[in-house]
């Protein structure tokens, strides 16, 4: 059904003649330390189409739209808006430009209207005046968003709004600025689906008008519903551009997780697998914006190493998080060598043997001020022998960190510096060494060697084995399938929060698996 | 009629509450731009000795010299904010400790003092000071002329402030802009608000208002210098920004309420009447009561109708280009 | 310890330049200052009895601070812990117990005292979440009140009855003989007197540190004062932290009281141009941040900062500019606040250039 629809409009250009380019972007390269974000990308969208942008995280979505919204500037490469060559030193010159965006994570003053946000900071024609005029400007927004199906009371507050309510708004600004192209971040994230369907019939509105959509997604359902063409990025490279009619889901998911040669060695662990470590049971956790887990059951035995695939943002924290106590499932149980867990606390988790090493290193694995010995320490401070009652047994603390730092090969000042000052690499050994040592029964990873360079990745991936043939059952949470298929023995999809898929890793079949973290398997296609 | 309790209570309140208003109107100013300045006490000394020692040096008529006294007294008190804005907003320095090091500073230990002293302050009473504007006929009627007709002209030109600052705040794109910042200065930026700028204007002005706040003593309430004149003032100042929950005209009812209050145990006194308890419960009940709301908000969740701005305190850091 | 250092000098240049362009002798103001603060006769005893408030109210503080709980309460917390200290006092000191005793009871009481008062806005904000300076703050100005109220507005218990002048000039009642705090002489500038209050202070500071940095206890406060999130993942309670360290805090700043009553006061002061118009408690949040909340620092600073405190006091007159202490005090601070940052500064622009982590979450 989306099928005929994307037939019916097709491309547009008077006459026939070939569509004008809205934005060109040539040979855009950029380099962040230890890693090539964009390899010499070309994208172009024309005016009135609705471009998808597909791939996967670390693909270099979300870096190429913040160049075209001037937050990035790129290395090399230029940027043509309307056949005019551009140069963006700040979000400003890319709005002036034309060129709105819609963030994952909203800009909006929350005690304020919709209209004071719509209209907040525009500094063209009216937005020079002195006087705010109230109820012109609500008259203003309201009109727009009366043309567009963007219903949303101007003088309602932000937080009384619904997120796809607020979502809204931040489109209303940028049509309010007269954006002739709009970008928008996974915008579906937050949205139910009936309010997907609104929204794409906005964006479809917005197309015929002439103006430009573009549209970061991983969901190949969603980019074949309202996209005309679609570009794949992959590993920082375009990889193909192609017209959303002719191609089906299961080609561009190809696409999207397409490996020409098989990057990494796969180590066939013959461990024996044990009893059953983790057993979640239709487990539903909540998320800050609405249900992030629904009924996801999973289980892992002791010495097998067990990887969640999907895109980042399909419920994995929670998820995560509600096996380390730090979250409370609404529902379902979280099982630990048969015990229930009790839910939300994170102590009886770590007494039941749960390590956990976060994918937000600095901020929640890690104290960043204090030092690496008392990291260390973090969770084992309770143990008798590094406390004495109530004191500290500082020179417990003290040996066991210089023991682990040697082990674990960190190279870091001495045990007193402080963990902030560490690379990346060296901080994930830090949290691994802390948790790997305490013997737990199930290791929860999740994006363990995310900025990591090709070293310290390798170090993870053998401390990872080396867990799992201690007897450790593993969970590791990754977006990076090269990861997966290296070290799994079974792999799990997550989207949209439930478990989507379930696959023995040595019979797997990566376009399988890439069609379902893309959504492959929706009902409502077909 | 005009001598009794409530009248004189009322004309004396705001005589009292002028200086906080216009103190607490420039407080207002920094923190809806997310700064706290808890340096009020130390701005309103300097601007009170400057503006005081402007009256006494310059050989100009009244208008005039009353007239560049505030002037002076503004920017005198705006310079001193302008260091907690360098530290807190440049420098990202704690705002608590750099106001606190702000009052220490030019305090009545301290800058003010020292002006005071070196430049001989003390020795002469104010050559010009603020009188009443309207003649005597009009100051005696009946309820309104003591608590209306015979005030200053700084009280009056307080009037019009708190009016300015509620239009500018509520009515034009500047004031929009920085409650945004205030608020939240991420999505401030976003929008191409220069953050900074917006809360460096606002501190300084904040500054200049706490300068005219402390002249209020020096040229119209005693119109001497002493070391230490304010007694206080600020620190009930910034207390009246809370109180009044950053809105300027609840500024107005609280300013003159505390004034009034300040009045209000002398009087009693000099007309013989018991002082009890009830002395202690109204004085102290306005900050109970804050607190109480506050509670209550930030309990309930209606803190994004009724609270603090909720970057106050907070130093705005932007993510890396 | 570069800054510190660097901020001191930094100040006493450039007030040094600020007395030159108005006329005065910096070098002979600071030997002044110095004299009068340490080498003066008996100026070293003045020097402790300024900074005695200071150390209790600068660990209130840091106390607090370490957690970024942002306690400016001390200010309330010392005036609520002289009222229960007073109390205390004139309870046991009159009523036959040893003198040991009563003074046992007035540390308790002022501990007791600030402790509750600072339990408000701690209760607040563990369990609603309300900003703890708002409510700190405003709770100042209410001990302020409770304290006029209790000698000027009252015949309570505090205030003294009898005697010529009770009526006109309404005094608290003065503390019975067995519950002054005693002196220790030591024989240096002529005999100077250690007050109990200043050895309490330094006991408090070692017990603090040894709290801070030896026990579980200290541990959980350095971390949730790092990162609350870090906090929660390691299985760490935080409600009860915060209780526990805001009653510390007030627990120190109502001891600073209860001293005030019994090392030098020995009364209830509310008078409006005693002990209040010392603002001891927001000095403390100077000092503590001086001292970069590290509870041995903060008695270092103290000391110095008494000293200054001091020199002010003794030099007012006419050939000494009145008010360089204040000035003095405050570039120290700013130059502190401004220099430490400067140097974070550049270690981080440093930092953020090296590590990966960071950018490669925007691809």
């Amino acid at each position: 059904m989306a099928d005929a629809g994307t037939q019916v409009i097709g491309r547009r250009g008077a006459d026939g003649a070939p569509p004008s380019s809205a934005v060109e972007m040539r040979g855009i390269t950029k380099r962040f330390p230890g890693v090539v974000a964009n390899d010499r990308v070309d994208f172009e969208a024309a005016a009135g189409e609705v471009h998808a942008l597909l791939g996967e995280n670390g693909a270099g979505k979300s870096t190429l739209s913040n160049i075209l919204t001037g937050l990035y500037r790129p290395d090399e490469g230029e940027i043509l808006v309307y056949g005019e060559r551009v140069q963006f030193a700040s979000p400003r010159d890319a709005l002036d430009a034309g060129i709105g965006m819609v963030h994952q994570h909203f800009r909006l003053v929350e005690p304020f209207t919709v209209a004071e946000n719509v209209v907040l900071g525009d500094h063209r024609g009216e937005g020079r005046s002195f006087r705010l005029r109230r109820r012109a400007i609500e008259r203003h927004v309201a009109e727009i968003s009366t043309r567009y199906g963007l219903h949303v009371d101007p003088r309602a507050r932000i937080w009384q709004l619904s997120v796809g309510e607020q979502q809204r708004v931040e489109i209303l600004k940028a049509l309010y600025r007269e954006a002739r192209i709009l970008i928008l971040d996974e915008p579906t994230a937050v949205l139910t689906p009936q309010e997907a369907e609104v929204l794409f019939a906005t964006l479809r509105e917005m197309a015929n008008e002439g103006r430009t959509v573009v549209f970061i997604s991983h969901k190949l359902h969603e980019v074949k519903a309202v996209a005309d063409r679609v570009t794949v990025l992959r590993g920082g490279r375009s990889i193909a551009t192609v017209s959303t009619a002719e191609a089906t889901q299961r080609s561009l998911a190809a696409l999207m997780v397409g490996r020409e040669v098989a990057t990494t060695e796969r180590v066939e662990q013959a461990t024996e697998k044990g009893d059953v470590v983790l057993e979640l049971e239709l487990c539903s956790v909540a998320g800050e914006r609405g249900p992030a887990v629904r009924e996801a059951s999973l289980t892992v035995r002791s010495g097998e190493i067990v990887a969640i695939a999907g895109v980042a943002g399909n419920g994995q924290r929670e998820l995560a998080e509600a096996i380390a106590g730090i979250r409370a499932p609404v529902e379902g149980l979280v099982r630990v060598r048969g015990r229930a867990l009790r839910p939300g606390d994170p102590r009886a988790a770590i007494a039941a043997g749960v390590a956990y090493v976060p994918e937000d290193r600095l901020g929640t694995g890690l104290a960043p001020s204090l030092s690496i010995a008392s990291n260390l320490a973090l969770k084992a401070y309770r143990e008798p022998h590094v406390s004495r009652g109530p004191l500290l047994r500082l020179r417990a603390i003290r040996e066991r960190a210089v023991e682990l730092i040697a082990r674990y090969r960190i190279a870091a000042p001495g045990p007193h510096a402080q963990a902030r000052q560490l690379s990346g690499g060296n901080l994930q050994k830090v949290v691994l060494a802390r948790e790997f040592s305490a013997r737990p029964q199930l290791l929860v990873a999740a994006a363990p060697t995310r900025g990591l360079d090709v070293g310290a990745i390798e170090s993870v991936h053998a401390y990872v084995r080396e867990a799992a043939a201690e007897g450790m059952g593993v969970l590791l949470i990754s977006e990076d399938l090269d990861e997966i298929l290296a070290l799994a023995d079974r792999i799990a999809v997550m989207y949209e929060g439930r478990i989507v898929g379930e696959f023995d890793a040595r019979a797997a079949d990566v376009e399988e698996i890439g069609l379902a973290m893309a959504g492959g398997h929706d009902p409502r296609q077909d | 009629m005009n001598n009794s309790l409530l009248v004189v209570l009322l004309a004396t309140g705001v005589v009292y509450g002028t200086p906080l208003l216009f103190a607490a109107l420039g407080e207002l100013l920094a923190e809806r731009s997310g700064v706290l300045n808890l340096g009020v006490e130390g701005m309103m000394l300097v601007g009170a000795a400057m503006g005081f020692w402007t009256v006494q040096r310059l050989h100009a008529g009244t208008g005039l010299s009353l007239a560049a006294a505030i002037g002076v007294a503004a920017v005198a008190g705006a310079a001193m904010a302008t260091i907690h804005a360098f530290l807190v907003i440049t420098l990202r320095a704690s705002q608590i400790v750099s106001g606190l090091a702000l009052t220490i500073f030019a305090g009545a230990a301290g800058l003010s003092s020292y002006l005071g002293n070196d430049l001989n302050l003390a020795s002469n009473p104010a050559a010009h000071q603020f009188n009443a504007v309207f003649p005597s006929s009009m100051q005696n009627w009946p309820i309104v002329g003591p608590i209306v007709f015979g005030q200053n002209v700084l009280v009056y030109a307080s009037w019009v402030c708190v009016v300015l600052v509620w239009l500018y705040l509520t009515r034009t794109r500047p004031g929009l802009n920085v409650r945004a910042v205030g608020e939240s200065p991420a999505a401030a930026d976003a929008m191409g608000i220069d953050v900074s700028a917006y809360r460096y204007a606002h501190t300084l002005a904040g500054g200049a208002f706490a300068g005219v706040a402390g002249a209020t003593f020096t040229l119209a309430i005693t119109p001497q210098w002493v070391d230490g004149i304010t007694g206080g003032a600020g620190w009930i100042a910034i207390a009246l920004v809370i109180f009044a929950f950053w809105r300027p005209e609840l500024c107005l009812v609280g300013a003159y309420f505390f004034g009034a209050l300040q009045a209000l145990a002398p009087e009693l006194q000099a007309r013989n009447i018991h002082v009890g308890p009830t002395v202690l419960w109204t004085n102290a009940l306005p900050y109970v009561m804050t607190v109480v709301v506050l509670v209550l908000v930030s309990a309930s969740g209606a803190r994004r109708r009724l609270g603090a701005p909720a970057a106050l305190g907070v130093a705005y850091v932007r993510e890396e280009r | 310890m570069v800054v510190p250092a660097g901020s001191l000098v930094f100040a006493f240049f450039a007030s040094g330049l600020v007395l030159l362009a108005t006329g005065h002798d910096p070098l002979g103001s600071y030997r002044q200052i110095f004299d009068a603060a340490f080498v003066n006769t008996g100026a070293l005893g003045q020097t402790i009895v300024s900074a005695t408030p200071l150390a209790f109210t600068g660990l209130a503080a840091a106390a607090a601070f370490r957690m970024r709980l942002f306690n400016i309460g001390g200010e309330g917390q010392l005036y609520i812990g002289a009222i229960t200290g007073a109390a205390a006092g004139l309870y046991f000191g009159g009523s036959g117990s040893s003198s040991a005793f009563a003074i046992a009871a007035m540390v308790v009481a002022g501990c007791a005292g600030g402790a509750a008062w600072a339990l408000i806005p701690g209760v607040l904000r563990a369990f609603f979440k309300t900003n703890e300076i708002i409510t700190s703050l405003m709770l100042n100005y209410v001990a302020g009140y409770l304290l006029t109220y209790l000698v000027f507005n009252t015949e309570s218990y505090w205030r003294q009855t009898t005697g010529f002048n009770a009526t006109v000039f309404p005094t608290g009642k003065p503390l019975p003989a067995s519950a002054v705090w005693p002196e220790a002489t030591v024989h240096v500038q002529g005999g100077i007197g250690l007050p109990l209050g200043a050895g309490i202070a330094v006991l408090a500071a070692l017990v603090l540190w040894v709290l801070y940095r030896r026990t579980r206890f200290g541990f959980e406060v350095q971390v949730l004062g790092d990162s609350p999130r870090a906090a929660r993942y390691a299985g760490m309670r935080t409600r009860r932290k915060i209780l526990a360290v805001m009653a510390i805090s007030g627990a120190l700043a109502g001891l600073g009281g209860a001293s005030q009553v019994g090392d030098f006061r020995h009364t209830l002061d509310a008078d409006p141009n005693g002990m209040r118009k010392q603002y001891y408690g927001y000095a403390g949040i100077v000092v503590a941040a001086l001292g970069r909340y590290n509870p041995l620092a903060v008695l270092l600073v103290a000391f110095l900062i008494g000293g200054l405190q001091n020199a002010g006091n003794t030099l007012q007159g006419a050939d000494f500019p009145s008010g360089l202490v204040g000035v003095i005090q405050g570039l120290i601070l700013f130059s502190a606040l401004g220099g430490e940052l400067l140097v974070r500064y550049r270690l981080r622009l440093v930092r953020r250039a090296e590590t990966p982590a960071a950018a490669v979450e925007a691809a």
